[in-house]
């Protein structure tokens, strides 16, 4: 089959940015980024969209950074959708086989794979993506499909990742209106966990945890296999919020003040005298208490850590080996590898992005890792739908005479 | 200018009301009410299983079939629950003894419930009350057999009831996440069945400046066989008649548009002083969208100090006939039946009657029914005014339970009130969260009572509540307290 690059758009409707990765994947599944047109997002709180006007505008203007810096016409894109009220559940279907049949067919694992996606959901909820985990087949687990062994009893266990219905509309719309298509959409830990983790991380035990603006979404890889995913509605936005409240400073000081002088670590020294900012024009300085500013930074963060820890399977944090990894814009702050070990124990990871060619700068920001994870994502998915080659596919390869 | 007491509408005094939960499941509903504080209705628990009796945090129980069944429950026979109740007669006679209003909680299907409850709906209508009948459906998973018991059961209510409640369990459950525990689910009916029968009390014992009366209920309940339809919301704030009323839409009975098929719907707003006639008319602009244009609109309004700015809104309804219930159609006939004559299964169903009409108007026919003002005269009665004191006492909830925290309406603080009525307001007072209101047992949590903290940029959003924890507050301020 031919094989030719292909080109992929990842687009990140974020509580603090709305930003597109244009992804060139070479024949050899090379990653290279053409370009990332991004702009500050507006009508977007806590992950999700509320005022539809203001975000289209922001994702227009994007999409023409994007297409500028790209220098390419994008048609279609991936799109990563959090928010609190996706949420991610293991569950395992079992399928035994009819009588006078000892082998395991197709079928019968299809309908395992059916009865396990039939997870029950809320009403009003959606699948977004059925992850198959691993197979099992008479209580021994398989990594891949068990079709043609001797067995009696075939399981499939799968992570299902569901959400509200409408809401995942909306945002699929508002790329609709670009006019853009959605090629796929995927809730965001999972995305940026392509970026963030090998295959070694995956087998070891990972914890990928992703502190945007408005939300934290994360994703726990156990024995290859996503075993938990979520997304808890706090970020880097309820830091500033804290901080406005604590200290009755204007937002705009309290985030200036976040990002140049605020510690997460909880190292009484970086808490000593008081942090200044200065006016432009010179009047009136800020001055907040070290103690004061990096505590409740802390207290923040601190929350927002045992938050995902409690939410993860019980143990599960000792099963992890790899590590945990922190993206998105918030795990910038200062001390935040500090309090995340105090949290969990385990090593911290900023996640190196791998072999992807392009602008250095921007991939390297943990900022974009869920953009670019699309990208990751796109391939993998592209991959998996090109491997099978259909009726046409197989007829050309016998007419082919280079192989392909 | 002459001042002209308000007050002096032909009301019932709360001390007159009483609540009787009846078998199992009216076990749990007088519980949760006593948890939720009544504040002067007498609560009264009937059951045959000792056990039950014994572990109920209500004070005034009674058990029935004490030699028959020998503190045993009625084994789901309801001739057994009938005969049992029947040996308890004279007790039972000489607790209601007295009260205008009587609530029978009961969950049919069982034995004791389904037997008992409508013997002793006569029972009390021969004393002399006005009875209404809180009955919950089985769910379909309970089998033929009990739902069969249960129809019955109703079909015997309504000729003996004055006016009949029906919550169908099916549909309750539907009001509770799935994920939720079995637990949760009828927790979450409880809680709302108990919120409804505050709701009935409220509005049928506070004078109002619009006043509803027992006979408003009564045409708003419908046919005695419909599913009942409530809802209820409060809301504080700029504009609170439309969030009121946005929240009372969206109790979990109400928020499938169910309203649009309801032919009488009754309407009870509650504001503080600052009620204003705007926002009543706002009020009623926005029901509109939800009701169908003809339907009949039974509005109430009352003030309630107690309230300070907040507005709270009322919505029962009931479905226009027994939808989910087969013998329905077969009610008009046995409602001319006089109260003593036990029900008798019509032979042939009568042809399907006109669904509101013939419904109450056969109610005066029934030989207990006296006019209404005659049933409820100005009840003055002192002793009746002492009880009051100590039953808030009793029933007033823990502060920490309560959630989101409507009053009652409480009667204007009229200068030119008889002596009587001016004692209440005095008698409201001690309990500013009276009231817990938690129907919202649909996947939203409720509110907490952190309105006062300023929430920056978050101002004005529904509360992130995670876990229990309402995550866009500072955990540097929240830890501190």
């Amino acid at each position: 089959m031919a094989r030719r690059s292909k080109i992929h758009v990842g687009i990140e409707i974020g509580t603090s940015k709305t930003c597109l990765v244009v992804g060139e994947v070479k024949p050899d599944s090379a990653i290279k980024i053409l370009g990332i047109g991004e702009t500050k997002s507006a009508g977007v709180r806590k992950g999700e969209i509320f005022d539809y006007a203001q975000t289209r505008a922001c994702l227009r203007d994007a999409l023409a950074k994007a297409e500028d810096a790209a220098d390419v016409e994008i048609g279609s894109v991936y799109l990563a959708v959090t928010g609190s009220h996706i949420q991610g559940v293991n569950h395992r279907g079992t399928y035994r086989l009819p009588d006078g049949e000892p082998v395991v067919g197709p079928e019968h694992v299809e309908e395992a794979r059916t009865i396990a996606r039939e997870v029950h959901i809320p009403a009003d909820h959606v699948y977004i993506h059925p992850i198959i985990r691993n197979y099992w087949l008479d209580g021994l687990e398989h990594s891949t499909s068990p079709v043609g062994l001797f067995g009696k009893t075939v399981e499939a266990d799968f992570h299902v990742v569901h959400g509200i219905g409408t809401r995942i509309q909306n945002s699929i719309k508002l790329v609709r209106e670009m006019p853009l298509e959605v090629d796929d959409i995927v809730f965001s830990p999972i995305a940026t966990a392509q970026m963030a983790l090998n295959r070694e991380h995956r087998e070891n035990g990972a914890l990928v945890i992703d502190i945007g603006g408005g939300t934290t979404d994360y994703a726990l890889y156990l024995g290859g296999v996503i075993t938990a995913s979520g997304c808890i509605p706090v970020g880097g936005d309820h830091v500033t919020n804290d901080i406005h409240l604590v200290t009755n400073l204007p937002f705009s000081k309290a985030e200036q003040l976040k990002v140049t002088e605020g510690d997460a670590s909880g190292d009484p020294a970086k808490s000593v005298g008081t942090a200044r900012l200065h006016d432009d024009r010179g009047f009136a300085e800020v001055e907040v208490s070290r103690a004061v500013l990096n505590e409740t930074i802390r207290q923040r963060l601190e929350e927002t850590l045992r938050l995902v820890l409690r939410q993860l399977p019980e143990g599960s944090i000792d099963a992890v080996g790899a590590g945990v990894f922190l993206t998105g814009g918030t795990s910038l702050m200062r001390g935040f590898d500090e309090l995340a070990y105090q949290v969990f124990g385990r090593d911290i990871y900023r996640p190196e992005p791998p072999e992807i060619s392009g602008i250095q700068a921007s991939f390297r920001d943990p900022r974009y890792a869920t953009a670019i994870g699309l990208i990751r994502y796109a391939l993998i998915v592209e991959a998996e739908r090109v491997s099978p080659p259909g009726f046409f596919g197989r007829i050309a390869r016998m007419f082919w005479p280079f192989g392909n | 200018m002459i001042s002209h007491s308000r007050a002096n509408r032909p009301i019932v005094d709360p001390a007159s009301v009483k609540i009787i939960g009846l078998g199992g499941a009216g076990a749990n509903l007088l519980e949760q009410v006593a948890l939720d504080g009544m504040d002067a209705a007498g609560l009264l628990l009937l059951n045959a299983d000792a056990r039950v009796l014994g572990a109920c945090v209500v004070p005034e129980k009674i058990q029935l079939g004490e030699s028959l069944l020998k503190g045993l429950g009625a084994g789901g026979d309801p001739e057994l629950g009938e005969k049992a109740l029947l040996e308890a007669e004279p007790a039972l006679r000489r607790s209601i003894e007295g009260h205008e209003v009587v609530f029978i909680c009961v969950g049919l299907g069982g034995g004791t419930g389904s037997g008992a409850a409508p013997a002793f709906a006569r029972i009390a209508r021969e004393a002399g009350a006005f009875v209404v009948v809180i009955a919950t459906m089985p769910f379909a998973f309970e089998g033929k057999r009990r739902r069969d018991q249960a129809d019955d059961a109703l079909a015997k209510l309504s000729a003996h009831a004055s006016a009949l409640i029906t919550f169908d369990n099916n549909r309750m459950g539907e009001t509770v996440l799935a994920k939720q525990g079995a637990h949760d689910a009828f927790a979450a009916t409880d809680q709302l069945i108990g919120e409804s029968i505050r709701a009935i009390t409220r509005i049928v014992t506070r004078p109002g400046l619009i006043h509803l009366g027992l006979d408003d209920l009564i045409s708003a309940l419908g046919d005695t066989a419909s599913p009942c339809l409530f809802g209820s919301g409060i809301a504080d704030g700029k504009d609170r008649s439309s969030v009121a009323l946005r929240k009372a839409i969206a109790s979990p009975l109400l928020d499938q548009g169910l309203l649009k098929e309801a032919q009488t719907v009754l309407v009870h707003a509650c504001g503080g002083e600052d009620l204003t006639l705007l926002e009543i008319e706002l009020l009623m602009q926005g029901l509109q969208k939800f009701v169908p244009e003809d339907a009949h609109l039974l509005f109430g309004a009352a003030i309630d100090p107690s309230l300070g700015s907040a507005l709270s809104l009322t919505i029962i309804s009931s479905l226009p006939d027994g939808s989910f219930l087969p013998t329905a159609r077969e009610l008009p006939a046995a409602r001319e039946l006089p109260v003593e004559k036990t029900f008798s299964e019509p032979a042939a169903k009568p042809p399907a009657q006109p669904e509101e009409a013939p419904l109450f108007a056969a109610t005066p026919s029934i030989e207990k029914k006296a006019p209404e003002s005659e049933i409820f005269p100005a009840p003055s009665s002192p002793a009746a005014d002492v009880a009051e004191p100590s039953g808030f006492e009793l029933f007033e909830p823990a502060p920490t339970t309560a959630q989101q925290t409507e009053a009652p309406p409480a009667p204007e603080p009229e200068p030119a009130a008889p002596p009587k009525r001016a004692k209440k307001p005095s008698d409201a007072e001690p309990d500013p969260q009276k009231v817990k209101l938690s129907v919202k047992a649909t996947g939203t949590q409720s509110e907490l009572s952190l309105d006062s903290v300023p929430r920056g940029r978050f101002e004005g959003e529904n509360p992130n509540v995670f876990e229990g924890e309402d995550l866009d507050l500072p955990p540097f301020l929240r830890k501190k307290k």
